[in-house]
């Protein structure tokens, strides 16, 4: 029922300019055009900047006339993202949705989401909370939620293969076992030590 | 999709003899050459195609007809997918730029065309085949034939090809007469689009407009808001017939003086309180009240849906969609062919049918799970799961208020 043709070329205007714009959208494991994965670049000037974020999206049947599900995979430190699950309160993939919008609309408008919070309307109110009584503390966290959850699991991958690769594993195992933990360093060798 | 056309004079001289880059060069943000420029004028914004018959809703934006259909909320007032500008009534498809995207984009709307038909096929349910309307022009008057005589003297299509405006003498692939007023019949400045699809200059609406806005072509009345200028057809013109276009604009300055605050901002000023006065009224309370709506059930003739109020239903319909007429059409006694191509004739049955109405869903839904679903899908324009998904959802609405936002 999704709208094949229509997604395939949301993907492809969506990747033109993916330097620029600093979203992407790719298939999620290769695995069906319902589900996807989309990653955004934190905003300069915000605690988020230099993380690279990563969504899972699904598509409903009736998308485009329904909103696409997107949550956030990244942990990440927001009045309006769960730092539990990753949902997101964001009113243009709720009532607010329209099939004039896209996938990457969607997603520039999580970009500008993390630029601009909207504490008042909140999906994680113990963020919010700080976000409204302690702006440093909030600010600090939410840098630290970047550098930790962020930055780990895409931007520093090549280090991490090289690493291990000079440990003596196989680079090809070394990156795939990185991958299947998420670009965490330490259980990717607890997992090529154990076999 | 076309990207032969797209190329505005980049194209290679084999592919330019076959098929002639008409397209008047150079608005500047296309010269990039980039297909995709040259596609988005006509591209609709919901399937990322080339418009298929299109439709143009009151605030000016269009989309192909199935796509504005989808779009529609089948209990609710709609909101056009770009601006989300309210609107209750389904327009006809415009045929003026059906022909229009004919002529520019032959070879991509004919395999729209097949595409969609073949969706159609799947659902069983039919756009109104017009094509074949249109190609009988001599023998059918009513929709525009009648105005094709005299267009044709009024701007012989020999002096547009003359004009500075061809590219290496190519003739234009659409001519100044695809593009006229069906009111001053000469080419359209500002163009704004009725519910029936019939296509006006604004000062030539403006005009007609005395307290109901009835089409001059089929006599239709136009419920709803004034409609906007359509820009993307208007910018089309402006790029395609720069000269003639500047012309007109210096006419109707003069013949428009007093109204020359309105020329470029629109119709902002005249959106308000026009249309059909009883839809303004009814419109803030109607929204809390649903239950004299029938969902997902429209009319055929002046396209309001969700019909609110009484519903009148063929009995001799046959096609999967069924032919259904509001209270007001009813009595009119229209005699307009159904929006998707039902058979439907002045001698068949009609009966008021209380079946989709909200009341009585709502009410079987407590007693009895499965037979709303049937009976919706009898009704309904829209595909049946997302009927009963959107029943659900306002049901749950209703009784848990709404809770559901903080799920996800």
């Amino acid at each position: 029922m999704v709208d094949v043709s229509r997604v395939q070329k949301e993907l492809t205007e969506c990747n033109r300019d993916r330097e620029v714009s600093g979203v992407s959208i790719a298939l999620h494991d290769g695995s069906t055009i319902s589900h996807l994965t989309g990653t955004i670049a934190g905003p300069q000037g915000t605690p988020y900047e230099g993380g690279t974020f990563v969504i899972d999206i699904r598509l409903p049947g009736g998308y485009p006339f329904e909103p696409p599900k997107m949550q956030f995979i990244t942990k990440v430190w927001h009045p309006n993202i769960s730092s539990q699950n990753g949902a997101i309160c964001l009113d243009i993939l709720k009532d607010q949705w329209s099939p004039a919008l896209t996938l990457k609309t969607a997603l520039l408008s999580l970009q500008a989401l993390l630029s601009a919070p909207a504490p008042d309307d909140p999906q994680d109110a113990v963020v919010a909370q700080q976000y409204l009584r302690d702006y440093s503390t909030f600010s600090a966290t939410a840098r630290y939620w970047t550098e930790a959850f962020a930055k780990s699991s895409s931007t520093g991958m090549e280090e991490k293969v090289q690493k291990l690769v000079e440990m003596g594993f196989p680079e090809d195992m070394v990156r795939s076992v990185l991958k299947s933990v998420n670009g965490d360093e330490n259980m990717a060798l607890e997992k090529l030590c154990s076999g | 999709m076309a990207s032969e056309d797209g190329c505005g004079g980049g194209n290679p001289p084999g592919d330019a003899a076959a098929a002639p880059p008409v397209w008047n060069a150079a608005p500047a943000a296309g010269a990039g050459c980039g297909d995709l420029e040259e596609d988005l004028r006509f591209q609709c914004c919901v399937c990322l195609e080339l418009l298929y018959k299109p439709v143009v809703i009151a605030c000016g934006h269009m989309s192909c007809f199935w796509c504005v259909h989808n779009a529609m909320h089948i209990i609710r007032e709609s909101h056009c997918a770009v601006c989300r500008q309210p609107y209750k009534h389904f327009p006809s498809i415009c045929q003026l730029l059906h022909h229009l995207l004919i002529k520019l984009e032959p070879v991509e709307y004919k395999r729209r065309e097949k595409e969609v038909l073949e969706d159609e096929k799947r659902v069983d349910t039919y756009s109104p085949q017009i094509i074949e309307f249109l190609n009988s022009k001599s023998n059918n008057c009513e929709i525009d034939g009648e105005n094709r005589p005299e267009e044709s003297n009024s701007r012989p299509p020999q002096e547009v090809t003359s004009d500075g405006n061809t590219i290496n003498g190519h003739p234009k692939k659409v001519k100044l007469e695809d593009v006229s007023c069906a009111l001053c019949k000469e080419l359209l400045y500002q163009p704004a689009v009725l519910n029936c699809g019939h296509v006006y200059c604004m000062s030539c609406l403006s005009s007609l407009d005395d307290g109901a806005l009835k089409c001059q072509v089929c006599g239709g009345l136009h419920p709803g808001d004034f409609p906007n200028v359509c820009l993307d057809l208007d910018h089309f013109i402006e790029d395609y017939f720069p000269a003639e276009y500047d012309l007109r604009r210096e006419k109707i300055k003069l013949l428009k003086g007093e109204c020359n605050q309105g020329s470029s901002s629109g119709t902002s000023c005249r959106k308000e309180g026009r249309g059909r006065p009883t839809n303004k009224e009814n419109r803030a309370h109607q929204d809390d009240d649903l239950s004299d709506v029938h969902i997902g059930v429209g009319c055929d003739s002046c396209g309001m849906y969700p019909i609110r109020g009484k519903r009148y239903k063929c009995k001799d319909c046959t096609e999967l969609i069924g032919f259904d007429l509001c209270e007001e059409c009813y009595n009119t006694k229209s005699k307009l062919p159904g929006r998707f191509n039902q058979h439907h004739t002045p001698d068949h049955r009609m009966e008021l049918d209380q079946s989709a109405l909200f009341n009585m869903l709502m009410r079987l839904q407590g007693i009895h799970e499965e037979s709303p679903r049937e009976i919706i899908i009898e009704g309904a324009f829209v595909a049946p799961d997302a009927v009963v998904h959107i029943i659900a959802d306002d049901h749950e609405e209703i009784e848990d208020n709404g809770e559901d936002d903080h799920l996800l």
